[in-house]
């Protein structure tokens, strides 16, 4: 009773102090800003490149040429994504607009002055095949030069049919795509694959998910070790412990600190989905009305933000508590560092192991990926990118986070121990050994 | 002075502490009582055992061994805001506001906001520090960090409050100050626990005292007794013919502790009786201009019963030593 009056006094004072720092506001800001920029950024690169549309011109010197060269290069060039692909592997994006000029120095001057991406000159060469010249300020191996080499073969193709006399639709027949598909490997699975867009789609999001919660540990973690230290420094630590107990101290600190990340943490989304709102009417008004706007990242559910939201908070607690045990063995700000180094490396090695198999640089199918996931100081990297990529099982998940749970209490018990005794240690800073006596028998 | 002493009947009970750290035996068995509403100075050398024994007192450590009771209930059973406490080393949030962590603090021992805020601002009105309530702590000068401190010491109106060397550091015109205030709470009724090696302080202040000597009890109880346990009386004697500390010191039974300009101060042991310094002084002829017997000082009884006190305040009146 008056123990939660306490913990809540303490958490307050906490985050009323953090919330009004210099660094919190700024870091705040400049997350925000880049949330927004990062969610403007292709509309503005859009707006500030001319047009949208990369405008081709088409120029044919030639009388005679078979099929409709603009027409073909049209429909090739913005073919749908995941659509067949243009031999060459390039992946066309659907954002060409392709028309034919009559007069080629003047379609050269319009490139030049950068109205026109490119103009693709079609004259008949000595031999009678096509030959073609792309006048183009931009590189002779950029994209739109690939894009339209591997074009323009289905327009010399077309042209070759022509002269042989082959009807129109004997030639769409000819180019009719084969009946291809994918299956898993495994004969027990049988889902859907995914397409290399979807898979991208996930990668990303196990990938953000696992930074996000490695920031959130790594940076309000060493901050509950700080404010540990300056309670510590300041000898306020004494009269406060006149109050309160250890354990109230330092779940306060905790549940403060926790709150502050969660203010931040919402701030960011808050302006992230203000931003993602905002794109579709600002596209508008910056590239003209028409333009697709972007959604939600594909695959983030409300049930994954809920996934990452326990993981997340859960992840936290369970390091943070270790952070202020570990911050009240050391009475100087420039000894948490050290003191707080073995929970920064277990950390770190969960978030490479979790970036690494999100990324697919490490077999998330792995057997022993799936022990560490349930390892509760790995589980925070691990599992969600476990889940995105669909190779948790059904038990893993409620598993971890019972593992979690019944961790977190020990953890609780011990920093609280570890509390107890460190905060009225000053000076050198105690070895392992005293650590471990202090533990056992108290101070 | 000493008589205020149960007003209430109640008593801090210290007994049979014992604590060790690691190799060293902090407390070796310390029992000392605290009548409610006296002022109590807990005496003893840096490294005494002193802040040991306050912090086991307040509940932070642990005794091996021991027992502490208030009123009758062991001390951790009263509630926290039983107990006020002021350690050694001065702590507050110097990136603070001084209003809001007075408030804080007081929070923490379940006072109502509201209340603790209008009682936090008459005390720094009274302490003519008003005008800093809202600036951060780490802008006042050493002094006003001190009042702020001494604040958040009572604000919560504790019974008990227990200071860890609360004049150490403080220049004369803040020490009176405080002199004053602890003076007042202790007219309120309230039980006031000090620990200092500044023996003249204790002296002027304490109803009682206590001394501790590397974890150990030396002695303890009221001031007049504790000045009085050695038995050796203290005579100040100034006559006609200057010179005294020559004669003086051929007494027997009778050194000669200060050579002062206008009086010598003697130590008669125990068994002695000042009145044959008069008499030896009248039987050499000489004018009797001063002649005072007194209890020794506490620094006297300390130095007696403990050795040289080794501190920083050490007082500059030292022993002249047994010839």
């Amino acid at each position: 009773m008056s123990n939660l009056a306490n913990i809540l006094t303490v958490a307050r004072r906490e985050y009323q102090v953090r919330i009004r720092t210099r660094s919190f506001l700024v870091g705040t800001a400049l997350l925000i800003l880049s949330v927004v920029a990062i969610a403007m950024a292709p509309i503005i690169v859009q707006a500030i490149s001319g047009s949208g549309a990369q405008r081709v011109a088409v120029w044919a010197g030639a009388p005679d040429i078979g099929g409709s060269p603009a027409a073909t290069l049209d429909s090739l060039l913005n073919a749908p994504t995941g659509g067949g692909t243009i031999a060459g592997g390039q992946v066309p994006t659907g954002n060409f607009s392709v028309r034919t000029v009559t007069d080629l120095d003047a379609a050269r001057r319009s490139v030049d002055k950068g109205d026109d991406t490119a103009v693709l000159a079609i004259n008949r060469g000595a031999s009678g095949d096509l030959a073609f010249t792309l006048y183009t300020n931009e590189s002779s191996t950029g994209r739109v030069a690939q894009l339209i080499k591997q074009a323009v073969s289905a327009v010399v193709i077309a042209d070759r049919f022509a002269r042989l006399n082959v009807a129109p639709a004997d030639q769409a027949r000819v180019f009719a795509p084969a009946d291809f598909s994918v299956a898993w490997a495994d004969p027990a699975r049988t889902e859907a694959t995914q397409s290399s867009a979807d898979q991208g789609a996930s990668y990303f999001l196990g990938f953000g998910m696992t930074i996000l919660i490695f920031m959130m540990i790594i940076l309000y973690g060493q901050w509950v070790a700080a404010s540990v230290v300056e309670e510590k420094s300041s000898r306020v630590m004494e009269v406060i412990l006149n109050a309160a107990t250890p354990f109230q101290l330092l779940t306060g600190k905790v549940a403060g600190v926790g709150a502050v990340a969660l203010t931040q943490y919402l701030a960011i989304l808050a302006a992230g989905l203000v931003a993602l709102a905002a794109q579709g009417p600002v596209a508008g008004l910056l590239l003209g009305a028409g333009t697709a706007a972007s959604s939600l990242p594909q695959g983030l559910t409300p049930g994954l933000l809920g996934l990452l939201v326990v993981y997340g908070v859960l992840g936290f607690l369970l390091y943070a508590v270790l952070f202020a045990g570990a911050g009240s063995l050391v009475s100087r700000q420039e000894d948490v560092n050290q003191v707080v180094t073995p929970m920064t490396l277990v950390a770190t090695a969960g978030y490479m192991v979790g970036v690494y198999s999100a990324t697919g640089l490490l077999d998330i199918r792995a057997g022993w990926l799936t022990i560490l996931g349930q390892v509760p100081f790995l589980s925070p990297f691990l599992m969600l990118s476990r889940v995105t990529s669909g190779q948790a099982a059904a038990w893993e998940v409620p598993l971890s986070i019972v593992l979690m749970a019944i961790t977190l209490v020990a953890c609780l018990w011990l920093a609280a121990r570890l509390y107890a005794v460190g905060v009225l240690l000053y000076g050198q800073r105690p070895s392992a050994r005293t650590i471990w006596r202090l533990l056992r028998h108290g101070m | 002075m000493s008589s205020v002493a149960s007003a209430t009947g109640g008593r801090l009970v210290i007994e049979g502490l014992r604590k060790r750290f690691g190799a060293v035996q902090a407390l070796d068995g310390v029992s000392f009582e605290v009548r409610a509403g006296e002022i109590f100075g807990f005496l003893g050398s840096n490294g005494a055992g002193k802040t040991t024994t306050m912090r086991i007192v307040l509940g932070f450590l642990q005794a091996d061994e021991g027992t502490i009771t208030w009123d009758g209930r062991p001390a951790h059973a009263w509630p926290r805001r039983t107990w006020g406490y002021m350690p050694e080393e001065r702590g507050l949030y110097l990136r603070m506001p001084v209003l809001e962590q007075l408030v804080f603090f007081a929070a923490l021992y379940g006072m109502p906001r509201r209340q603790a805020q209008a009682e936090a601002l008459e005390w720094l009105a009274r302490f003519r520090i008003a005008e800093y309530a809202d600036r951060k702590a780490e802008t006042l000068s050493k002094g006003n960090q001190q009042k702020v401190q001494y604040i958040a010491m009572i604000l919560h109106g504790p019974q008990v409050l227990i200071m860890d060397e609360p004049f150490t550091g403080l220049d004369p015109v803040n020490a009176a100050q405080l002199r004053e205030a602890l003076l007042e709470l202790r007219d309120q009724g309230r039980t006031i626990v000090f620990s200092t090696h500044q023996l003249s302080t204790a002296e002027e202040l304490c109803d009682s005292v206590a001394i501790i000597d590397h974890g150990r009890l030396v002695i303890a109880g009221p001031t007049r007794d504790v000045r009085r346990s050695t038995g050796n009386q203290v005579v100040r004697v100034a006559t006609d013919g200057g010179a005294d500390a020559e004669w003086l010191g051929a007494l027997p039974g009778v050194t000669v502790t200060r050579r002062g300009a206008d009086y010598t101060e003697l130590r008669v042991a125990a068994g002695g009786n000042p009145q044959s310094v008069l008499r030896a002084a009248v039987e050499r002829g000489r004018d009797v201009l001063r002649f005072e017997v007194a209890a020794p000082s506490l620094e006297e009884v300390f130095v007696e019963r403990v050795g040289a006190l080794v501190s920083e305040d050490h007082s500059l009146a030292a022993p002249v030593g047994a010839r």
